[in-house]
């Protein structure tokens, strides 16, 4: 049971940590980084809710082991409103459209959708659902998250904070 | 839902890695995008104490054509899908990827990792073998090449040895007039299909079907390649294998002993795979002669 | 604005933004997950792997001696030194015989997933290696998996402390008058309705932290819960820790939708390990355990027969119904038994009905509350409808126009004993269909079919009970203090996870204080601090802490108007409170601030002795009866012919839930439960083979329905007073009930075009198809 040291960026700040082999990035953020924000729903890759960016690249944070982010920039929920505390426009829009009620699932979608919108800034309904077809809610019906995405996608476009 | 102990492994090179696992037998495990291994083993479903970790051996990644295009096999699932010179090259590589999973997880899943993961309802192990795919091998005795035909040999099981590594893959590249397509039938978006094709087609000058491949996905314990449906195609006009397509889809149902499991029976499947076959085959029949659906 | 008034008010019917958005849209919200305290262990549970089977031996020892392990607890340790686990209802009168709980197995296991050792260790991962160590020697005995095993003649029982698998029967007497409607009815249409086994799974599973105290006899619990305080009795009941000496808190709560509202079998023996230890103890569900052992839902057939005459007129029904408790179950007995009937009449006259009502347990896991624990009787009822209308040979709408009550029938007594007003089922049937264009899918219905296409559509039509009066859960209080700075709290017994409380209680508050929206913080969810309350769930916060945080933000006005009538030298009469002043009528220069008034009341010499000198007030709402809301649901589908696929089109809600609070929040609610009702009749089943062996226990077989397969909903309001106070009705778990029948009749009507039938459900692509085999087409 081999441990190891790790070294990487999150939110911008530089963090190091020493972890077990099989300490998954989720279990290290949370729990030794205090970064409590990024939520483990299943374990196994299916939810969603632990979606973080590695190198600005969404992916699952159960399905990476914390020393593979070694040298990596990780960016969770918490990295994404602005340092004083604005929302994104993605988190503004989700407010605005009721996208979350219990909000166990939000952190999950809102890194899901801050890095859709990157690669997708125009997209259609159907695109918008593929698109966040692998993040799961329990709650919500994904309507108001569908609409939230448009919304955040407009105001993206259009330039303005949110 | 926490992983048995084990230790991970950050070979640099090829040979380290392979040098690694010889050293460790059967008790290490090649780890790569870590989408498929990683929730076996938080659920316990499969433990090994060493994983290889060749996700990040600079070697692994890159997409090249020479003649053929080759994919190294830890470049991660998204990079291939997003590459034009995949889209290029191999258009049928480029359309099936997307079916994987959902985004977060093709950011993650390695090419590599899809094919020596052998699940029989995976979209690359089938496109590999309808495309008559090379495995590019290495162990630490020396490296070779495996055609995929000889690769899939059952569930989650193939012709790599413990101590080997899949380097790459080379899917060769037609250069005809071509059309591809892959058609799934899943429970859900972005989930493993439980039936699923992946066709192309290539014409010759006089529009007269120079090679068709045909490859099935989430039917059988492995994927299938539909030979019988190919053959009733090969050398055919275009006019003549639409006709035939309805007889020719019918032909690939029966060439797999197909599965029962919780999602649907064996004939479900044999009945969806026609119809998934007929409309795979339009579609890259049409695109190859220029007509636009 | 009045007092019953319908329209809305500056803050009660806005669409305000929610005062939980900003914490937890940045990672900032804390879940049990998310809590940690000094020195704390944590627990994995060893569970059986067999559904049935007598336990020789467990053995312990080569657990115990991995490295961090602190302690492997059996029900040798902790069944002796265990209270009831029973829920508050069951200890104080329960109808029905109780499920024979403990903590942990000691002779034999009843389901897979039934725990049988506690493994607790200095983390979760070091847990789960011992948990592999405990070796379990099990001698398997025969289990009945499903209602019909757990029947049958001779079968093994689950429970021979019962001495039966059917602890509850309870069949009316046989009524001649309806077997004579029977005999002489022009039609008669019999069905036997399966609602297959789905659950609640919260995206959030179970989780519990526990700390106890030696020295000063303190039980502190941090709990994912729907009702903290009935956390805090069971919890002083199974350990014996005076109540006052227990304090369970709840943060963000992610879901549960019935399965966290009463405290469940795991987290107690959580409990009683940490009282047992002396020391504080994690255990956050993982999500196979909360698929395997959680609580399980739906699970019910019937056997049901409408008799009607030449025009679809129902003259009669039977409903003979069978629950599935599973082996422990949570609450009551399962779910809710005889309630299923009663409210199988539903919005429709049906003039006589026999019925019959049975518990059966079986070797599987325990049934809970899912979001309307009672809806078989809508899926059953609104099922048999459209087969009767088919046997009549009219349309499923116009057998619902012809047997809906009507506005002038009510109030309205049903033939099982339930009396209905203020309901609007008539006018919702028609505004759904109405919004939908029923006709005019009719027409491209036809004009699809004469291509080959398959497109159906089918209504769902419910009357929804809320704010039940049962035991403490008709009641509630509410707690409004003004601070000193002019802010003002209010204290509830409630326990949001997703309802937005915070939001909707604030805006009461705002409303009948006079105070704006932003200055009102909700706190709720920790025994300490708040009013005892039934905890949220049964749609009952609306009703019942709506109307009691009215009742209190009244008071407190009226002591500051009282106060600032001093201060301003005014009759209190001539006083208006707005914006967080008080104003004196027609003259807005003569004014105080609420902070103002505070400050006076908490200092020497600020307002004459006679002044009451406590801006705070109670108030206490009791439920008058049932409050009934309806809704109708509508949808469009189309059936592929080849792939057996469904393909929600548009799906339509009119729904009345009386006067909104929040519409946004309403709407919400009504989204997610149609999402949770897509997903069990299309993609959600917890299977069982035959064996009691489960195989769905991962989010990979156990299908919840992505934003691609959920449909958007069209939201239609129809507002009739509550009859209480505040004009509200409880709304939270219709959504989940009538969307049931709306897609599964849709998708029969569909089939129906090519003479093929569906009556289980879910209505996989595989089940679709072979219906369509069945029927040639
Ligand atoms: C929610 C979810 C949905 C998914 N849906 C799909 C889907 O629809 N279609 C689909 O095809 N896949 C799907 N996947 C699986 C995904 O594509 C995996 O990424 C892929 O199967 C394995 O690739 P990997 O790089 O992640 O490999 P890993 O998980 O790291 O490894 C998988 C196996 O392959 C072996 N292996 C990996 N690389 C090598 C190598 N270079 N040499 C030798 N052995 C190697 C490993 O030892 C291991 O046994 C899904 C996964 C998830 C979590
Ligand atoms: S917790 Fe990572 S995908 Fe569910
Ligand atoms: S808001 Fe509760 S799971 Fe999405």
């Amino acid at each position: 049971m081999s441990e190891h040291d790790v070294r990487l960026t999150v939110n911008g700040a530089r963090q190091r940590g020493r972890v077990e082999s099989r300490t998954n990035l989720a279990d290290f953020l949370r729990e030794d980084l205090g970064l409590t924000g990024t939520h483990l729903a299943c374990e196994h890759g299916v939810c969603g809710a632990c979606t973080v960016l590695v190198d600005g690249r969404a992916v699952r944070a159960c399905l990476m082991l914390a020393v593979q982010a070694d040298g990596t920039e990780v960016t969770t929920v918490e990295g994404i409103a602005a340092p004083d505390g604005t929302l994104s426009p993605v988190q503004q829009a989700f407010m605005e459209c009721h996208g979350l009620q219990c909000g166990f699932c939000t952190p999950g979608f809102v890194v899901t959708v801050t890095a859709f919108l990157e690669a997708n800034p125009d997209p259609t309904e159907a695109e918008i659902r593929e698109g966040i077809a692998g993040n799961l809610c329990r709650c919500t019906g994904y309507q108001g998250i569908v609409e939230a995405v448009k919304l955040a996608a407009t105001r993206l476009r259009e330039g303005v904070d949110a | 839902m926490k992983a048995a102990p084990f230790d991970h492994h950050a070979p640099e090179s090829v040979a380290d890695a392979a040098a690694l696992l010889a050293e460790h037998g059967d008790e290490a495990k090649v780890l790569a995008g870590g989408q498929s291994l990683l929730p076996m083993l938080a659920m316990r479903l499969t433990r090994f104490e060493h994983l290889v970790d060749v996700s990040r051996v600079p070697e692994l990644h890159g997409i090249t054509t020479d003649g053929d295009l080759r994919i190294g096999a830890s470049t991660p699932q998204a990079v291939a899908e997003h590459d034009p010179v995949v889209a290029d090259a191999v258009p049928l590589v480029a359309r099936a990827i997307p079916h994987i999973g959902h985004f977060q997880i093709r950011n993650r899943g390695t090419v590599g990792g899809s094919i020596a993961h052998a699940d029989p309802a995976s979209e690359l192990p089938a496109v590999a073998l309808a495309l008559d795919a090379v495995l590019e091998v290495a162990g630490a005795t020396g490296t070779r090449e495996i055609a995929a035909t000889d690769f899939f040999e059952g569930t989650w099981s193939t012709a790599l040895a413990d101590d080997e590594i899949l380097t790459g893959v080379r899917f060769p590249v037609w250069t005809g007039r071509q059309g591809a397509a892959v058609r799934e039938v899943a429970r859900r978006s972005g989930d493993f299909a439980i039936a699923g094709v992946a066709a192309a087609v290539e014409l010759d000058a006089a529009d007269r079907v120079a090679r068709v491949a045909v490859g099935l996905f989430g039917v059988a314990s492995t994927p299938v390649r539909a030979s019988a449906t190919e053959a009733a195609l090969t050398g055919a006009s275009v006019a003549e294998a639409t006709a035939a397509l309805a007889d020719a889809a019918l032909a690939a149902a029966d060439g797999f002993d197909a599965v029962d499991d919780l999602h649907a029976t064996g004939a479900y499947r044999r009945r969806v795979t026609t119809h998934l076959v007929q409309t795979a085959l339009t579609a890259a029949i049409q695109e190859a002669s220029g007509v636009r659906a | 604005m009045s007092d019953h008034g319908i329209g809305a008010g500056r803050y009660v019917g806005q669409a305000v933004q929610r005062k939980e958005d900003p914490r937890l849209l940045t990672g900032h919200g804390r879940y049990v997950d998310d809590v940690t305290v000094p020195r704390m262990l944590h627990a994995a549970f060893v569970r059986s792997d067999l559904a049935a089977a007598t336990i020789r031996s467990i053995d312990v020892s080569e657990a115990l001696a991995l490295d961090g392990v602190v302690a492997v607890l059996t029900g040798h340790d902790l069944n002796g030194i265990a209270g009831s686990m029973q829920p508050s209802m069951n200890v104080e009168n329960s109808p029905f015989p109780c499920a024979p709980l403990r903590p942990l197995a000691v002779t034999d296991v009843r389901f897979v997933g039934d725990p049988v050792a506690l493994v607790v260790a200095e983390s979760r991962a070091v847990a789960e290696d011992a948990a592999e160590l405990v070796f379990v020697d099990y001698e398997p005995t025969p289990a009945v998996a499903t209602i019909e095993a757990a029947l049958a003649d001779g079968a093994p029982l689950v429970h021979p402390e019962f001495g039966t698998n059917v602890p509850v029967d309870f069949p009316m007497p046989a009524d001649p008058e309806v077997e004579a409607l029977f005999a002489s009815a022009a039609h008669v249409v019999e069905h036997r309705i399966v609602q297959h086994r789905y659950n609640p799974v919260p995206m959030e599973p179970r989780g519990v932290i526990a700390g106890y105290d030696n020295v000063t006899g303190e039980l502190d619990v941090w709990l994912s819960t729907q009702g903290p305080h009935e956390a805090r009795l069971t919890f002083s009941r199974l350990t014996g820790v005076p109540e006052q000496h227990v304090r369970v808190r709840m943060g963000d709560v992610g879901g549960g939708f019935g399965q966290k509202f009463f405290t469940g079998h795991d987290e107690q023996v959580v409990v009683l390990a940490a009282k047992h230890l002396g020391r504080a103890i994690k255990w956050i569900e993982d999500r196979r355990e909360n698929l395997l052992a959680a609580t399980h839902s739906r699970s019910d057939l019937a056997d049901v027969a409408l008799a009607l005459d030449a025009d679809g007129r129902i003259l009669a029904a039977k409903f003979d119904h069978v629950e599935d408790a599973g082996a422990f179950p949570v609450g009551g007995l399962g779910g809710v038994g005889p309630f299923v009937s009663m409210l199988f009449p539903g919005p429709y006259r049906i003039p006589k009905i026999w019925w019959r009502s049975r518990i059966v347990c079986t070797n599987t896991c325990g049934r809970g509350a899912y979001r309307g624990p009672w809806m078989f009787e809508t899926t059953a009822r609104e099922e048999i409808l459209d087969v009767a209308a088919r046997a009549v040979g009219i349309d499923p709408r116009e057998i619902r126009r012809i047997n809906v009550v009507a506005d002038d029938d009510q109030p309205y007594n049903t033939a099982t004993g339930m009396m209905f007003e203020r309901v609007t089922p008539a006018t919702t049937l028609e505004h759904a269909t109405q919004v939908i264009d029923y006709d005019g899918f009719r027409a491209t219905q036809a004009a699809a079919f004469a291509e080959g296409r398959l497109l159906g559509i089918g209504i769902g039509l419910y009357i929804e009970p809320t704010s039940s009066p049962a035991g403490s859960l008709g009641v509630e209080a509410a707690k409004v203090r003004l601070e000193p700075g002019g802010s003002v709290t209010v204290f509830l017994g409630t326990a949001a996870h997703g309802q937005s409380i915070e939001t909707t209680m604030a805006q009461v508050v705002a409303e009948h204080l006079g105070v704006p929206y932003e200055q009102v913080a909700v706190i709720q969810g920790d025994t300490d601090r708040t009013p005892f309350g039934g905890g949220t769930g049964g749609s009952r916060t609306a009703v019942i802490a709506g109307n009691a945080t009215r009742l209190a933000a009244q008071r407190v006005r009226e002591k500051v108007v009282e106060v600032a009538a001093h201060l301003l030298e005014a009759a209190p009469e001539d006083l208006e409170v707005a914006d967080g002043r008080v104003a004196v009528r027609g003259t807005p220069s003569r004014a105080v601030t609420l902070a103002e008034v505070a400050t006076a009341v908490h200092n020497v010499g600020g307002v004459a002795v006679d002044v009451p000198r406590v801006l705070e007030a109670t108030g206490r709402y009791e439920t008058q009866g049932m409050t009934w809301s309806n809704a109708c649901h509508v949808c469009t589908v189309e059936v592929d012919r080849v792939t057996g696929q469904v393909t929600i089109g548009r799906y339509v809600v009119s729904e009345d839930c009386g006067r909104m609070i929040n519409p946004m929040v309403v709407e919400g609610q009504v989204q997610g439960g149609v999402a949770q009702g897509v997903g069990g009749v299309l993609y959600e089943h917890f299977v069982y083979d035959d064996d009691g062996n489960p195989l769905t226990t991962t989010f990979l077989d156990y299908l919840l329905p992505t934003a691609v397969e959920v449909p958007r909903v069209e939201i239609d309001h129809v507002v009739t007073d509550g009859g209480n106070p505040s004009g509200v009705k409880g709304m939270g778990e219709g959504g989940a009930i009538g969307s049931v029948p709306a897609v599964f009749n849709a998708v029969a009507d569909a089939l129906s075009l090519v003479g093929a039938t569906v009556l289980d459900q879910p209505l996989t692509p595989l089940r679709v198809v072979e219906a369509l085999e069945a029927a040639g087409a």
